[in-house]
Formats: structure tokens, sequence, C-alpha cells
């Protein structure tokens, strides 16, 4: 990190030196050949200079992104939990700042198709998301990144889409190893959510355990300091809005899919009279192992209820990648409280809210081949997990019954085509409910 | 997200569309609660809707059939009240309670179809002014010869001065102005009074926790919300909306029960005669899948009304609800037997219409001779949940 900031400072010295020397010579009566030759060598030795710091900066990047296929510097930085202040590489000359252009467009998309073995009938395909964002650099130290998200490629009251504000955060680098991130941005919560674009995962749908559990992708409003290590440790903590329990409808079904998805509140018009706290630990002080946690918890009744409850969720992941292989494993679990309270109305209805909740996976994949272009990586994934794990009692004949815990077997594989384009397939086989077994294909891309 | 429940297509299309309810139902959190003081238009409201000198008979008023002692429904268990200037003429349909209506529009079809909204047992009414309107001059009821005479009826009151203070001191030289303001009066009334939206009932005070269910009102909630058993809550709704906002324990729909046909209602001495519901309006004529449709009434106080059902065909709550969940399992128990033996189900239909009934959501998908969704003990459990949606609890 710290080169890299040198590189940067030395490559930034050279344009402002080329610069005064070029009025210098102006003013100057050194014959006109002789000052454009200079011009030229220092335009060189620039190069070189860049050429460096995009080197090192890619060296960082490989080490600490969690993308299988590591895409162009600035997506990677927007996703990571460690955010140097990434410097977009750019060999234009003066277009304006002097380490490339200012505002940068990213953008990632998800084309899915799902076909259920013993149910075609519902075999759907879909344009699940297209999202654009940019990042627009204000100075060396302050930048604003934004995502807006377009589910199922058509929005309208009669449409089944949805157009969201995924992020929209602005981070200041306040000292070497400390930025302030504030505004709407994603929870540091397992592997996926931070890092959720299609070339970031296996398989063509993200895991359950990160979509029903951890509900991905969650993102809050509020404050956060990210500190950065130079042992590896990246923590992070801050405080944000939460979720809100009085939006529990006992009459769907959305609630057992996802307990926390069917609560979440997005920061649209988000009721926060409680505010929740969170704290995130990673560390990469060995090369290729990512070993990390976070934990979050806050209030979620928001005073509209003579009872107050507690949402809290915490998670311990692991990244490991030696050579060819790339290991993880997630486990979350999350928990609300004083539910007996909340349920009591609710009695006999479809969907009551349940006291805890968890789920876990393991994932191993081989790059088996790769070249400069393609690169191919099969996986196999097994998770557990359960949405309503137990429920508080509520008397006899009242109390539901725990679910039953889902276990999925998915095999697949990746296929990366250049830096950022991802074509996958992958089988996947439901215990509970084999009628959602199914074969599924992806295509996306994330820049 | 939506929050309507899944609606069972039928072969027959849009009738079975009509008959399934859907979600909503709870108190519009914008609106104010009411005062503690009546503006001058509701006091006024207030004075109209007691004073039984407005009617032909001279001793019946607005609170005659909507009395505030029992949840602002009828005082007795009359399948119709009787009104006329002789009070003898038998009304037409039970007379709606009129309580927990300012949630309550105008009419209309929402996007799935379903009718939804208005005032009356068929919505022709598209708030509580057009509602009052029409007892002062239906023959049947408050009989007055026309809006002048109702006019001249207030213009004579003691309330006169305060009438024209508020409207203007030639207010009754334009009768159709009169009869406007009149009825506008009335509506203020509904809308501040307290009494027409109190939220005093045992299960108000339990979900704001200042109260808790006995085991058989649990019992009998746990009965009502489940969608396999009572299934009550499919179109009475009784959670508390995501705002915080009070169950109103109807979602203001329409569903066609099929229920029997009352012989205490003397027009139904004539066969040819049948109560056709939402397709007897004028301008639903055409619309043959919304015949035999009522309004879905709210549950706050109906352990106060004596009769059930829009031609009060039913008298006690154990009857309303053991026809629910045997209606199909026992019908010969609620119909009539023709000549030759055979039980007329949906006899207070045409047999044309009787494919609109609805036959697809719980607890009425049971088949003759199986086990109706809830047995004797749980309608018990269940009345007992019902008495805690009456208001003016006292622990």
């Amino acid at each position: 990190m710290h080169s890299t900031r040198l590189l940067a400072a030395t490559s930034s010295v050279l344009i402002a030196a080329s610069f005064a020397f070029a009025d210098t010579a102006a003013a100057q009566s050194a014959s006109e050949s002789d000052f454009s030759k200079r011009l030229d060598q220092l335009a060189s030795e620039l190069a070189k200079v860049k050429a460096e710091l995009a080197q090192l900066q890619q060296q960082q990047r490989t080490a600490a992104a969690a993308a299988p296929a590591p895409g162009t510097a600035t997506a990677a930085a927007a996703a990571a939990p460690a955010p140097a202040p990434a410097v977009p590489v750019s060999t234009a000359l003066g277009s304006g700042l002097l380490n490339g252009p200012a505002t940068v467009l990213t953008s990632y998309g998800e084309i899915n198709y799902n076909r259920p073995t013993n149910d075609s009938k519902n075999t759907v395909a879909d344009m699940r998301r297209f999202v654009l964002g940019y990042q627009h650099r204000f100075d060396e130290k302050t930048k604003v990144v934004t995502e807006l998200e377009v589910e199922h490629a058509v929005s309208s009251s009669s449409d089944r889409g949805e157009v969201e504000v995924e992020q929209a955060y602005l981070e200041r680098q306040v000292a070497r190893q400390y930025a302030v991130r504030a505004g709407l941005f994603l929870m540091p919560s397992g592997l996926l959510n931070e890092n959720h674009e299609p070339t970031a995962f296996y398989g063509v749908e993200r895991n359950f355990v990160e979509t029903a559990i951890i509900p991905s992708t969650w993102r809050e409003g509020g404050i956060q300091i990210v500190g950065t290590y130079d042992n590896g440790v990246t923590a992070q903590a801050g405080i944000t809005t939460g979720f809100d329990l009085n939006k529990w409808d006992a009459t769907s079904t959305e609630g057992a899919q996802s307990p926390l998805g069917s609560i979440h509140q997005e920061l649209q018009l988000a009721n926060a009279r409680d505010l929740s706290v969170f704290g995130a630990l990673n560390w990469r002080g060995v090369p290729g192992l990512l070993l990390g946690g976070s934990i979050f918890t806050g209030g979620a009744t928001h005073g509209q209820s003579a009872n107050s409850s507690h949402v809290t969720l915490w998670d311990v992941h692991v990244r490991y990648q030696p050579g060819r292989w790339d290991f993880s494993g997630v486990y979350a679990r999350g928990t609300i409280s004083n539910t007996p309270a909340f349920n009591a109305p609710l009695v006999g209805s479809t969907t009551l809210i349940p006291k805890s909740f968890d789920g876990w996976y393991t994932q191993a994949a081989y790059k088996l081949w790769s070249n400069d272009q393609y690169s191919l990586a099969p996986f196999v994934r097994w998770e557990q997990f359960n949405t309503a794990r137990s429920f508080a009692d509520l008397g006899a004949g009242l109390t539901p019954d725990a679910a039953r815990t889902e276990r999925v077997a998915t095999i697949g594989a990746n296929f990366n085509i250049g830096s950022g384009i991802v074509v996958k397939a992958d089988l996947q086989r439901f215990r509970q409910n084999p009628d959602a077994n199914r074969f599924d294909l992806g295509l996306g891309w994330s820049f | 997200m939506a929050q309507r429940r899944w609606r069972l297509a039928s072969a027959m299309g849009s009738a079975a569309l009509l008959a399934a309810c859907g979600g909503g139902g709870t108190a519009t959190p914008a609106a104010a609660p009411p005062s503690a003081a009546l503006s001058a238009a509701a006091a006024l409201g207030e004075k109209i809707f007691r004073d039984a000198s407005l009617s032909a008979s001279g001793r019946q008023s607005c609170a005659s059939c909507h009395d505030p002692a029992f949840g602002h429904s009828p005082p007795n268990a009359l399948a119709a009240q009787f009104g006329g200037p002789n009070l003898d003429l038998q009304g037409t349909r039970k007379a709606p309670g009129i309580r927990y209506l300012a949630a309550n529009g105008p009419f209309f079809f929402a996007a799935d179809g379903a009718p939804t909204g208005g005032f009356f047992w068929d919505g022709r009414a598209r708030n509580f002014a057009e509602q009052a309107t029409e007892p002062f001059i239906n023959p049947f009821e408050m009989a007055n010869a026309d809006k002048a005479a109702v006019v001249a009826k207030i213009a004579a009151a003691s309330y006169a001065a305060d009438f024209r203070t508020l409207y203007g001191n030639d207010v009754f030289a334009d009768v159709d102005g009169a009869y406007l303001r009149i009825s506008l009066a009335v509506q203020q009334y509904e809308r501040e009074d307290v009494d027409f939206n109190a939220y005093s009932s045992k299960y108000d005070a339990f979900l704001r926790g200042a109260a808790s269910l006995s085991a058989a009102e649990t019992r009998g909630l746990a009965l009502y919300n489940s969608p396999t058993k009572g299934n009550c809550a499919g179109c009475h709704p009784s959670a508390r909306g995501a705002d915080g906002s009070a169950p109103l324990f109807t979602d203001f729909t329409y569903d066609n029960l099929g229920v029997p046909r009352n012989p205490e209602l003397t027009r139904n001495a004539d066969p040819a005669y049948f109560d056709l519901g939402l397709c007897q309006r004028a301008d639903f004529a055409n619309r043959g899948d919304l015949c035999g449709a009522f309004k879905v009434p709210t549950l706050r106080n109906v352990a106060l009304r004596q009769a059930y059902f829009h031609n009060g065909r039913f008298k006690t709550l154990k009857d309303a609800l053991g026809f629910y969940v045997q209606r199909d399992t026992n019908p010969a128990k609620w119909y009539p037997l023709d000549g030759s033996g055979t039980v007329v189900k949906f006899d207070d239909l045409p047999p044309e219409y009787r494919v609109n009934v609805n036959t697809t959501e719980v607890p009425y998908n049971r088949r003759l001779g199986g086990v109706p969704a809830l047995s004797d003990a749980e309608i018990d459990d269940v009345i007992t949940f019902l008495k805690t949606l009456n208001d003016g609890y006292a622990p």
C-alpha cells in the first residue's frame, strides 16, 4: 500500500514537472526539437511509472479480491471490504485528473434460466438483474459509489420487476488505515453480500444460506468505519438502520422463505427509531486464505408496539484458495427476541415469527482448465438451512413446529470468458422439496 | 410485496374471482383520530341522526335501526326492520352496522377484478353522505314523501337555527342544497364521533399489550386465523397493518355464501323473487357473475348483533358459524327439501346463479358427509373470541 502511494505521488510529480518544464522551456530560447525530445522522454518515463503502479495494484487486488475471475480495478475495489483508495488506472494523459477519469461507470448483469426437472411447466428464463452504477472520485481521499438495479427486466405497477437503489454511499479516507463510509451500503456479512456480482460466486443462483438467512443483497443506511491493517486484518464497525418486525405478514409465506428478507427496509422510508450496530472482522494474513465473521444487532419494533424485540444476525466464513482450488464455507445464524408477544395476536396463522433461523454451507471449486482468455471451474456445494429452527413457546397446541431443515446439493461449473464474463450451469437437488430440483443456466458480466 | 391471497381460478373464470376474499382491511393510518368535541356540522348531524320526527311515522330516526347501544346495528333480531308511515312495512334487507367504515371508500373493482368498497350491502353509495340520503325517502324506512318533506321537517326542528347559522339563512329555500347539507352533517357526525371508531374492545387492549386473552379466547383466535380451520381471517383480517394500524375485521370486498332463503322476509313468499345483491344494481344488471354477492361486514361488535347476513337468516353466532362449516357437509340441516326429498342447496338463488357461490375457500370447501372444518367445541371457542371484539371493554 505504501509503495502504491509512493508511485502515485511520483507519477503526479512527473506530470507536474513536465508541465512546469514546458512553461519554462517556452519562456527560454531552447530549440523546439530539444524541448519535444525531452517531453517524449518524460512521457515514456511516466508511462513506465504508471505501468509499475498498475502492476502493484493488480497484485494487491489478486490478494484481496474474492472474485474467481478478478474484474477490473474499479468494480473489485468498489465491492471489496478492504477499500484502499482505488486509483483507476488509465493511460490517457491529461484527461482532467492526475490519475485517470474521475467518474467511472460500473455494471453487472445476470440472465438466468431455471428448469425444474420434475416440474418443467415452471421453467423460467429471467433477466434477473441489470445493474448500473457509477463511482465518482471527488479527490484523492473521497469518492461516491452508487448502484441502481432493475430486477426482472420490466418494472411498472402491473409488472413484476423492481427498480432499486442498491448502494449509494460516500467514502472518505480519513487516515492511512481508516476510511469512513456513510450512506446506503452493503452489510459486511458472509462471503456473498458485498461481492455478489455473477462473476463472484459459483452457481447460477446465489446460495440459500446467503439469501434466506443472510438476506442478500442486504443493505442498510448509516455510517461505518473501515480499518485496513498491515497484518491483513480488515475491521468494520458502524451504526445503521435495521429491520422492522411490524412488517411481518403472518398470512403470507415470505417469512418462511426468508425471515429477514420479509422484514428488511432497504432504506425505503425506513422506520429508524431503533438503530442497529454491527461489526465485521476479516483476516487475509496468509496468501489465499480469508477468515472472518460479523455480527449485527438492533431493535426492530421502533416504538410502534407496547413490546420490543431485537434482531441479531451473526456469521463466520472462510475461503481458502490454494493453487487451483477454491474452498469456502459460511455459517450464519439469526435470532429474534420476545417473539411470543408478537406472535400472540397471530396464533393459527400461516407463518409465525421464528425465534431462530440458521444455515451453513461448504463449497469446493477447482480450476480445471484455463488459458489466457478462458477458464473452466467446476464446483460442488452442500448447504443446509432452516428458516424457522425454533419457535418460542406459545402454549400447547398453539406453538408451531420447527420447520424442516432443507438440504441442497449443487454441482456445476463456471466458465469465465475474458475478464468479467461468465457462463454458468448447475444442477440442484433439494431434500425436502424435490419439486424444486432444477437445472440452471446463467450468463453474467461484471465491470 | 402483494398482500392479497392467491385466488383459485375456476373454469367459470370471474365467478370464482368474485367468490374469494383478499387481504387488506386495516384502519387508514393517515386518518386523524376523532376529536372529543364535535364540530358544528357534526353536532348538527348528531341531532339529525337521533331525530325521530324526521320520519313519516314520527317514531323512527337513524338511531332506531343503527342503535349506538348495539354497535350502531339494529336493537332486535328482526330479519329486516319495519318502517313506513305506520312502521308496518318490512324492509328488504337487514340494516347494516355503520361502525368502522372510516376506511371504506366508493365501490371499485380491484386490479384482480374483486369488487371492493361502497356503502350498503351492494356498495351503491359512495360515502356516508350518499348513504344517508336514502333512508329518509325510502317508503319502507323513514318514508318521507320526498326531499322537500324532509327539508321542511328540519326547518321546523329545534335545531333549525343552528342549521341556518352554519349553512346560511336562506339554506332552506333550495331543497336540493339543503338536503345535501343534511346528508353532509350526518356524514360529519359519523366521521367525528369517537363511538363510530372507538377501538375500545378487549382485543384492541390485547393488541396494545394492555390485556391478555383467556385460554378459550386464544384457542378461538387460533382457529379464526388458521387457513385450514376457520380461515375467518381470509375475509375478516385480524392482524395489525404493517404500519401499526388496527385491524378492521373486514377487507371491504364481497362474497357469495349461498345463505338459505329466509321465510321471515315476506317478499320471499313469492318464489320468483330473489335478492340478487350486487347484480341487482342497475349498473351491474348484465354482470351475472356478481349475482348473489353481498358486502363483507366488519366483525367488530358482531356479538352485539342479533341477526346475521343480508337477509337476517340466522339469529345466533352459533347458527351462523355452524352454517359456515356444515353448509356443505350437512346441507339438509340448513336448506329445505323439495317435493322429491332432495335438498335444495343455495335455495335463495335462482338455479343459474348457484354456480357463483363460494365453494373453494376454507371452510366451504368440504364435501357432503365430510367432517366440518370446526367442531362444536371449536365453534364455541371462536364465539368466545368474537366476543372480545365488542367495544367498551373495561378490565
